[in-house]
């Protein structure tokens, strides 16, 4: 019956530092079934790093601190599990894709051996066979089988993105947490790689948390979304309820702060000001500082969720002020 | 009436590597006419910044000329250089480590109109650095903070206003978007778009987002390793675009939208090397159209219908 590979609940992460304490995650909630992406979106320092890094508990402590909150991954609570076990999930049934594939290779150790050595940790294999499969991983994304024993620096970006893929996948996780896993590259690389990821993961049946700020690459790859402002998730849903029926002021900001390539007539209407200081976040929304429709009440009060449906809810007032309320900056929602 | 602010001809820039000459730019030419913005759009290693920087004579050319109203700026002595940077000015694409760490905003702003002697007087130098302050948006309680202080925006705010401190007729931008988050990047857009207009700005728009180029340009240049490849006004080339690498590109973008499904064109493989190219079309080994007169030599930038111009022998013609 429990279909959910992944669920976090009422997840609270902050980092302790000299200048004071940033609230870098502050409450959320997020699950993902089996063979489903979810799309995590937001800028820089939404936190939207912070919560992937923390499915693989790899938060840095000290400075960082799980305040509250469970994870279960499979239906195990990762929270109670001993660095040992720990260690046996990592890599195994759940992998991450880092963002840059430049740094994220050892630059003395071949591509074979990286591959194998996930292998040989997680499997009870002998070297032969992990061998034998890292040569498997390599033509399952793409790379000719024969240039296992070169180094990182003799392949280019986008190929460098295929053996992590090929890392990653080595022992077919439930789970793939990809971390802007394209941004690095360039457009027709980029292209190639989330065709590769779409046709992987309906291969080995894996579910994905993909983790991006571009609305483009959401509409390519996920089933469901989660829009990330500020350590909370200000907007959820299935892709067809964000794109088609947008709800939170700060989602319609940022389509509206996309050129549209297929229409170079239309203004950006960019959001207005910058993301408040994770230092020190307001008491009430947020996002309403930079929100042209806020009312008293979002100075003050955090704003709980409102749902639409099962699936799609915000966080927001002006909902729950007037369920009629509607959005009336965006530009023709396509 | 339309005046032809920079002309480039056959410009070409090697680098000499230990494996043989790196063709960065190849033999390209166009012109921009004054108050217009060419985007200059391709992928990394294509030559495009370099095309830039060898513009703004920040590296020395291999061959060709360079006309900037007229007159040849690569036969130009180091005064008359001098000179000309008042007039042609860039933005680079990372806030972060273009401004020196140690000055405050003001004075990283106040820098080029001191160097250049342009203002004397120190009140009035400093009434200018508010002025610039104000016009491209940054507050003045800033004055006295340090690049570190503030976010990627504010600093690529630091960066325009230092741009246009002299008597700036011309700005190549070099991805001056691309390390900002969408929000910021939208401000930043419209603010150079508020500038040019009201400044009569003429912009080299370099970047690899065709959708920021599109949004911004009048005529957009692609480049593949080295040349262009296809040469039109915006709307023309996203409406008919003829090059298969302008298709590609075009079609590889992740639109934000569920609805309009455009076909993928997948390109093989990976850019080549541009050290010691064949003489034969740069795009053959990705393309999924070539034919034996592909690999015999170069094709020449041509005009295919007005100001539309195509470096390809198949598709010269509209469909093959």
């Amino acid at each position: 019956m429990n279909s959910k590979i992944l669920e976090v609940k009422d997840l609270k992460i902050r980092y302790v530092t000299e200048d004071g304490i940033v609230e870098a995650v502050n409450g959320i909630d997020i699950s993902i079934e089996k063979g489903k992406t979810l799309g995590l979106v937001g800028e820089t320092g939404a936190g939207k790093t912070t919560t992937a890094l923390s499915i693989l508990r790899l938060i840095p402590d000290p400075p960082g601190e799980i305040v509250s909150g469970s994870i279960s991954l499979g239906g195990i609570e990762i929270f109670n599990l001993s660095e040992n076990e720990m260690e046996k999930i990592r890599g195994n049934a759940v992998s991450m894709i880092f963002q840059d594939p430049m740094t994220a290779l050892n630059p003395v150790i071949n591509v074979g051996d990286q591959i194998s050595e996930a292998i040989s940790i997680h499997q009870n294999v002998t070297p032969d066979v992990a061998k034998k499969k890292a040569k498997e991983m390599l033509e399952l994304v793409g790379i000719p089988g024969a240039r296992w024993t070169e180094y990182p620096h003799q392949f280019s970006g986008g190929m460098k993105q295929r053996v992590i893929i090929a890392i990653a996948l080595s022992c077919s996780p439930k789970l793939l947490i990809a971390d802007e896993p394209t941004t690095a590259l360039d457009v027709t690389i980029q292209a190639q790689v989330l065709e590769l990821m779409k046709e992987l993961k309906e291969k080995l049946d894996m579910s994905m948390l993909m983790i991006t700020h571009d609305l483009g690459v959401v509409a390519e790859v996920c089933d469901e979304v989660a829009i990330m402002y500020a350590g909370r998730i200000i907007e959820q849903g299935t892709l067809r309820e964000i794109f088609k029926n947008t709800k939170h002021p700060y989602t319609e900001g940022l389509f509206n702060s996309i050129p549209n390539i297929d229409d170079r007539k239309t203004e950006l209407k960019p959001i207005r000001g910058l993301m408040s200081d994770p230092y020190n976040l307001p008491m009430g929304c947020s996002f309403c500082d930079r929100c042209d429709y806020s009312i008293a009440r979002c100075k003050t009060e955090k704003p709980g969720k409102v749902y639409f449906s099962e699936t799609h809810f915000v966080e927001c007032h002006l909902y729950s002020e007037n369920p009629d309320f509607k959005l009336t900056n965006l530009k023709g929602q396509e | 009436m339309s005046e032809v602010l920079l002309e480039v001809k056959n410009l070409k820039k090697y680098f000499e590597t230990p494996r043989g000459k790196l063709h960065a730019v190849d033999d390209i030419s166009f012109s921009l006419e004054k108050g217009k913005t060419l985007g200059l759009v391709g992928e990394s290693g294509c030559g495009k910044s370099t095309t830039g920087r060898v513009i703004l004579r920040l590296l020395e050319a291999t061959g060709g000329e360079i006309y900037y109203k007229g007159n040849n700026i690569r036969e130009f002595t180091k005064k008359e250089i001098r000179e000309l940077r008042k007039e042609i000015q860039i933005i680079f694409q990372d806030p972060f480590s273009s401004l020196d760490p140690r000055m405050t905003v003001s004075e990283i702003i106040e820098e080029p109109i001191k160097l250049n002697k342009l203002i004397k007087d120190k009140k009035k130098r400093f009434e200018r650095v508010l002025e610039l302050m104000d016009l491209v948006g940054l507050s003045r309680r800033l004055m006295n903070t340090y690049p570190h202080e503030l976010d990627g925006g504010r600093r690529q705010r630091i960066g325009i206003a230092r741009a246009l401190a002299l008597d700036t007729e011309f700005i190549v931008c070099d991805e001056p978007v691309s390390a900002l988050d969408v929000s910021i990047q939208a401000q930043i857009l419209n603010l150079l778009k508020e500038l040019q207009k009201q400044l009569g700005l003429t912009l080299i728009f370099i970047t690899h987002d065709l959708s920021v180029v599109n949004h911004f340009s009048d005529d957009i240049a692609v480049m593949y390793l080295g040349k262009l490849v296809e040469k039109a006004p915006a709307e023309e080339l996203f409406t008919n675009p003829i090059h298969p690498y302008t298709k590609a590109l075009l079609s590889a973008i992740p639109r934000p939208s569920i609805d309009k499904k455009v076909e993928k064109i997948i390109l093989k493989g990976e850019i080549t090397s541009p050290i010691n190219p064949e003489p034969m079309c740069r795009f053959a080994n990705r393309c999924n159209f070539t034919e034996d007169i592909c690999r015999g030599k170069e094709p020449d930038l041509e005009e295919v219908s007005p100001d539309h111009y195509v470096a390809c022998y198949l598709f010269k013609g509209g469909e093959k």
